[in-house]
């Protein structure tokens, strides 16, 4: 196991330099991009998550229930997230037929009242399914808090 | 109530586990590895070394790998965001000072997973942007692309060699109910990214995929990556197209090459940028052409366009791409002459090569020694 680590972190070492190599010339243009993802991830987007959570927690004291909002909620955020660049297209190359020419608000706004809405069938089917049972008799899932 | 800085047992979500960890680092993994190799499949394929030869088998090759490539990259955005929010609370781990050895090997793993989350950040979001043609940066996307997929690989087999009982320990530990739903919420934000953007690949997704860069439509049922007017493309009234090989050149007319005997190949083309569509081409089969003028058939050939600058005003056919019966120089598509924006008078169209290197515009063969 010892032996299987260590050639792992060697390895892994060299492929690194290797790349830093490869990388040296392009450093001084890109040096911004490569330290921008974990700042803006360590100081924006996961205290963002960790508040969301603590709301969410007041907000809706039933886990169950939060579980369902905390999911229509992440995939909303995800869906926006990877959405950003077609809708913000910085410095972009001309649109042409049958390229970028979608309605890219419009398609997000629909698939993000689609996910809602699939939330809220799933919740009240469930809700449906498990009506007469004693309460507390399925162990609800329940949503990430901070 | 006085503010100070969290510490690790403060955050009290189910995510915070290694067994969440664990699960959610297996999946990332395997998207990172499948996004490293076809990366590097797609760099030998547009920049090939000297022993290496792109097959032309299946014809669909290139169309398969570099969707591979894309969609595990889109798939990997949830999945690292999840990931990094399960350990998140181990940012805060105040870093031991004495012995100085465990001192050392604290930083020496911070600094590694400094580098991995660089690494990975840099390559998530700078492919995402090449993808939507969007260039927000100074630096040449291919080379810091390359290069950075290589310090991504290397800081993520380090960050294995570092982590390996710890993670065989969280998959072995089975999530409880609470885990399992954080686990259920990021598989069910990669399935939605992923769909959302599929239907740049797989046809019958169009329409599903809101955030696919391709959209159904394009003159002649295929989108248009760079227009005749944005190339600069005037095709002058008396057009020929020159075939030259060691010992001759030859020039023919279009009527000349309509008069040829026509082949029709259902082929894809198929982006860098991870999108792809297959159409009917029809047109001269080039070892036809090269045969009609009597220039060897054996050999790679460099195509010219009539665009005079750009990194792709030519492309080299590696012979066994040019001597493939598949690979035409074609005149229409989908039943019809070839619109200015799809490269009349004639285009290449050769069987598994990245879209890029389907020249439009031919205007000169040749033959190499």
């Amino acid at each position: 196991m010892k032996a299987v680590r260590a050639g792992l972190v060697l390895s892994g070492a060299a492929l690194v330099g290797y790349g830093g190599w490869l990388l040296w010339p392009q450093l001084p243009a890109a040096w911004t991009w490569l330290l921008a993802g974990p700042i803006l991830h360590d100081v924006v987007v996961a205290p963002a998550v960790g508040i969301a959570g603590l709301a969410l927690g007041r907000l809706i004291p039933d886990p169950a229930r939060r579980a369902w909002v905390a999911a229509g909620l992440a995939i909303s955020a995800v869906l926006i997230l990877v959405g950003v660049p077609l809708l913000w297209r910085p410095q972009p190359a001309p649109i042409n037929p049958g390229l970028h020419d979608r309605d890219y608000v419009r398609g997000l706004i629909v698939a993000v009242l689609a996910i809602w809405a699939g939330i809220f069938v799933s919740k009240v089917s469930r809700r449906l399914r498990h009506a007469g049972r004693p309460p507390g008799s399925t162990a609800p899932p329940t949503a990430p808090e901070a | 109530m006085r503010l100070r800085p969290p510490r690790p047992e403060d955050f009290r979500s189910p995510a915070h586990a290694p067994a969440v960890s664990a699960r959610i680092g297996l999946w990332l993994g395997v998207a990172f590895t499948v996004c490293f190799l076809t990366g590097l499949l797609s760099h030998a394929a547009q920049h090939p070394p000297g022993w290496f030869t792109w097959p032309t088998r299946p014809v669909s090759l290139y169309r398969i790998t570099q969707s591979a490539h894309v969609l595990s990259g889109v798939a990997a955005i949830p999945l690292l965001l999840a990931k990094l929010w399960s350990v998140y609370p181990r940012l805060f781990i105040r870093p031991p000072l004495r012995p100085p050895a465990a001192a050392l090997a604290h930083a020496a793993e911070r600094l590694s997973i400094l580098v991995l989350l660089c690494a990975a950040f840099f390559e998530l979001a700078s492919g995402l942007f090449n993808a939507v043609q969007s260039y927000p940066w100074r630096f040449f996307f291919v080379e810091t692309h390359y290069a950075v997929g290589w310090i991504a690989a290397g800081a993520l087999v380090v960050h294995i060699g570092v982590k390996l009982s710890t993670a065989s320990a969280g998959l072995a530990e089975r999530p409880d109910p609470r885990r399992r739903a954080f686990l259920r919420i990021a598989w069910l934000s990669t399935g939605a990214v992923v769909l959302a953007t599929a239907g740049n690949a797989v046809p019958w997704l169009s329409r599903v995929s809101v955030l696919a860069w391709r959209s159904p439509g394009g003159p002649q049922g295929l989108p248009v990556n760079r227009t005749a007017a944005a190339a600069g493309i005037r095709v002058p009234a008396d057009w020929r197209l020159a075939v030259a090989w060691p010992g001759g050149t030859a020039h023919l007319t279009l009527s000349q090459l309509t008069a040829l005997r026509q082949h029709t190949a259902t082929l894809p083309i198929a982006c860098v940028e991870g999108w792809s569509a297959s159409a009917s081409w029809t047109g001269v089969r080039v070892t036809d052409l090269l045969a009609a003028v009597g220039a060897p058939t054996d050999r790679a050939v460099r195509v010219s366009s009539l665009e005079r600058s750009g990194l792709y005003a030519t492309s080299l056919l590696p012979s066994a791409h040019a001597t493939d019966p598949l690979t035409l120089l074609a005149l229409r598509v989908n039943g019809q002459t070839l619109s200015p924006d799809h490269g009349y008078p004639c285009r290449i169209i050769a069987p598994s090569r990245p879209g890029v290197l389907q020249t439009k515009w031919v205007t000169r063969l040749e033959v190499l020694v």
